[in-house]
Formats: C-alpha cells, structure tokens, sequence
C-alpha cells in the first residue's frame, strides 16, 4: 500500500533518479540513496538548521520536507560547494574566524549564510541574526559565526 | 512516521474529490512543515495524504487591485515576504514575516496552510483576521466564501468540512489605516509564542474612528475582541482608554495554559499588549 517510486531530480548538477516512500524525507533521501551526510537531522523540528537542503534556490529543513516533493526539482547540498582544490568562501570564511567548535552545525550555517549573501550582500548584524535565527550552534560560537558572514560578504564582493 | 500512501492531483477540483467527508484518514498536505511534525510525533497517522503541491499555478499567486490582495491558497509564506504588492497594500504582513518561525519554514510553508491547520500559535491568523480577510473555499458540491472572522472554531478547528480546501484569501487594502502586530515568546525569541495580538486601527490622531482587535497563542483560537473593539471606538486613545480596553479584552478571551505561560500570566500579558499593541499603531503602526 505504500510501495516506493522512482522519481527524477537533479543534484547537485547532475540529473538522479531515486526511489522513495511517500513517508520518507528528504534526509532520509540524501543519505540513504547518495551517502550524502551533511544534512543531517537533529532537532527533527526545522528549528536548528542541521538539516537545511537548498531545492530550487530555495533553503529548506531536509527533515520537514517530503522526499516524494523533490521530485523534478534541483536539489543543492553541501557537498556542492567546495572542490578538492579549493573551499567555498563562505567555508572559508568559517574557518578562518573559527565559528565552529565541534562543527556538527556547520554546513547548515555554510548554506544558510550562501542564501542570505545572495539576499543580504552586505549584511548588518541585525540582517545576520534574523536571517539565521533558524540555526542552533550548541557550542555557542555565535559571535564567530556573525564575523564569518561579514567576511564571507567581503570574500564574494573582492570575487 | 508510520507509512503513508501520498496522491499528487493536478487541480484542486480533483484534489477535493480525493478527500472524503466521512475519512479523517484522509487529508490534504500543502508545505507539509506543521503536519510533518505532527507526523513525527505521532498524532497525525495519515492513512493517505493528498498533496496540494501540483495543482493550478494560480493558486500559488498574488494578484493586486485597488480592493486589496488576492493570495492563492498555495502561496508560500516568502513569496508574501518579498512581495512588493503585499508590502503595499499590508505592511503588516510584511513586517510579520520577519519574526515568524526561520527562513526555511517559511520558504515553504503557505497561506492555506497556515489557515486551515487551525493552530492558534501561528502569527498569519491573526494578522490576516484585524485585516479582514475573506476566505474562497471548494468543495465537491461548489465554493463558499468565509469572512476569517467566523473560520476557527476551536483548537486546531475550524469550519472546513473535511472536503473542503482554501482556494484564496482575500485581504482588504489597509489604506490609510494604521496597524502593528506584537508577539510575546517566554522561551527563545523565535519560539512559539505565549501571545499574538493584531490590532488595525481607523484613526486621526489619537481619535480612533474604529479598531479591529485580534488574539491569539493565549487562546484556544484567533479571536477577535469585539469587547475592546466597543471601548476603543470613537474615543481618544490615553491610558485610562487603553487601560478599559485591556480590561474588557481579559474578560472576553478564552484563555489556555501551556508551557509558555499559565492563564494568570496570559491574562496579564494581554491586558500589557492591547496597550502597547495600540499604542505601536498609533504611532505609525509597524510599517
């Protein structure tokens, strides 16, 4: 009765096909299908950010959304974003004002803050905390994380 | 969450023939952010969901006249972030968006959601009830147009027969009136709130002509306060003024406890916020 379909998406760039449950979600999806784990669901309520997903450029909680709802769209994760030569600025940017302590956040504070550049180009820190007040670092690091987007801002702007 | 069957209809006339007014098994899903948790936490065991997503593009618009606003069921709660025509026509709308949930919740949850999902903690009810807004909702056996006013009927209730889906909202131009929304959060500040109140005021000066007063999160529903509403027409907003409006409010809200506060304290956040709430609007409302 809730036997699995194939659906079609393209992640990351490339077109995919995968076959889901209509009760599975979006992580469930990305890590499951393609061993992709920086989605990851942690709070399982949309409110810490661990799990956000870019689908069609648009951020979403991986783990509030249906897996079956990807279905013709394009899908972004982290794993997108840096290649083995070189980091995202906004990666870079994290490392070097260190707004990370255990890291478990991270990439979705790396995507968050990709979307509120493309928003917020030169963000003020009322921008950043109201843009990511979806985004829950339990290691409290959220002064590091406010410089590393206004230094993110500054790495996009020099190009 | 325990398995599911999930339909995808292409209309909403075949989306509402998929519902069944007799199988509370069966029930629609549009962004899906509040029933997913509901899902997860195990008291909402769909037997079937009838995925709204698919139907006509047109349900997920805004059209703009001099009336007001038209927003198709189906729109995302950002497209009324970003919309130029939303901030406009209601800047109260606008303003709201920036402190309700996170980004991503509202990149995809949407206004027919919102609505007939019934919650009393949302911050869209009652914003769109000081507006005035009018629902067009579809059934099998025709539509119905349904001032907000009279939607909710209880917690997580509302008039809708379980066949039955918002279509589109309609909200009168705010024009010349002045308005603010105010929420109080007892936990963190992007939490659900203890308290919402919406007030959308006529008025010249501090002579208000007439007011629309709405509570919700410390009521078992978005209500409108038509107690208060009588004490503030025709008079001169000073404190004694606000202080009998907050009076009559307490007196005519049906208060619920939570975890965010007891009725004691909601009673007396209330009676801080019709003030302050007033007050705001007065000044130039948020706009």
């Amino acid at each position: 009765m809730t036997a699995a379909r194939t659906i079609s998406f393209t992640l990351n760039g490339l077109p995919v096909t995968a076959d889901v449950k209509p009760h599975h979600n979006l992580v469930e999806l990305l890590q499951n299908q393609f061993s992709l784990t920086g989605a990851r669901e942690t709070c399982g309520q949309g409110l810490c950010g661990c799990c956000t997903v870019i689908v069609n450029g648009k951020a979403v909680s991986g783990c509030l959304y249906l897996a079956s709802f990807v279905e013709g769209a394009e899908v972004v994760t982290v794993e997108s974003l840096d290649t083995p030569q070189k980091l995202h600025p906004v990666q870079e940017a994290f490392v070097e004002t260190s707004a990370f302590q255990c890291g478990y956040c991270t990439p979705g504070f790396v995507l968050m803050t990709t979307q509120l550049l493309e928003q917020h180009p030169d963000p003020d820190d009322d921008q950043i905390k109201h843009y990511l007040t979806g985004n829950l670092c339990r290691c409290a690091t959220y002064p590091q994380v406010i410089e590393a987007v206004k230094l993110a801002a500054r790495k996009r702007k020099a190009g | 969450m325990t398995p599911f069957e999930l339909a995808e209809p292409k209309s909403l006339s075949a989306a509402v023939k998929l519902l069944d007014p007799d199988d509370t098994s069966i029930r629609p899903i549009a962004g899906g952010t509040a029933l997913m948790l509901m899902m997860k936490a195990g008291v909402f065991r769909p037997a079937k969901l009838i995925s709204l997503r698919n139907i006509e593009a047109k349900y997920s618009g805004i059209a703009a006249d001099a009336n007001g606003l038209r927003l198709g069921a189906m729109t995302t709660l950002s497209a009324l972030e970003h919309s130029a025509d939303v901030r406009k026509l209601a800047p109260l709308i606008t303003r709201t968006m920036l402190t309700l949930s996170n980004v991503r919740v509202r990149n995809v949850a949407t206004v027919g959601g919102a609505l007939a999902h019934g919650d009393p903690h949302m911050d869209l009810p009652p914003v769109l009830m000081a507006l005035g807004a009018t629902l067009t909702v579809v059934s099998p056996s025709g539509e119905r147009s349904i001032p907000l006013d009279d939607f909710f009927t209880g917690y997580y209730e509302t008039v809708l027969e379980k066949n039955e889906l918002i279509a589109e909202a309609h909200i009168p131009a705010q024009g010349t009136k002045r308005a603010a929304y105010m929420k109080v959060t007892t936990g963190s500040a992007d939490d659900w709130p203890a308290l919402g109140v919406a007030v959308v005021i006529e008025a010249d000066g501090k002579a208000i002509e007439s007011a629309r007063v709405v509570v919700s999160a410390a009521t078992t529903k978005a209500t409108r306060l038509k107690s208060a509403e009588t004490v503030l027409n025709g008079k001169t907003a000073d404190d004694k003024l606000l202080a009998q409006a907050g009076d009559a409010a307490v007196e005519e809200a049906e208060f619920i406890a939570d975890v965010r506060g007891s009725v004691p304290y909601k009673r007396e956040l209330l009676r801080v916020y019709i003030k302050r709430a007033v007050q705001q609007a007065l000044a130039g409302g948020v706009q």
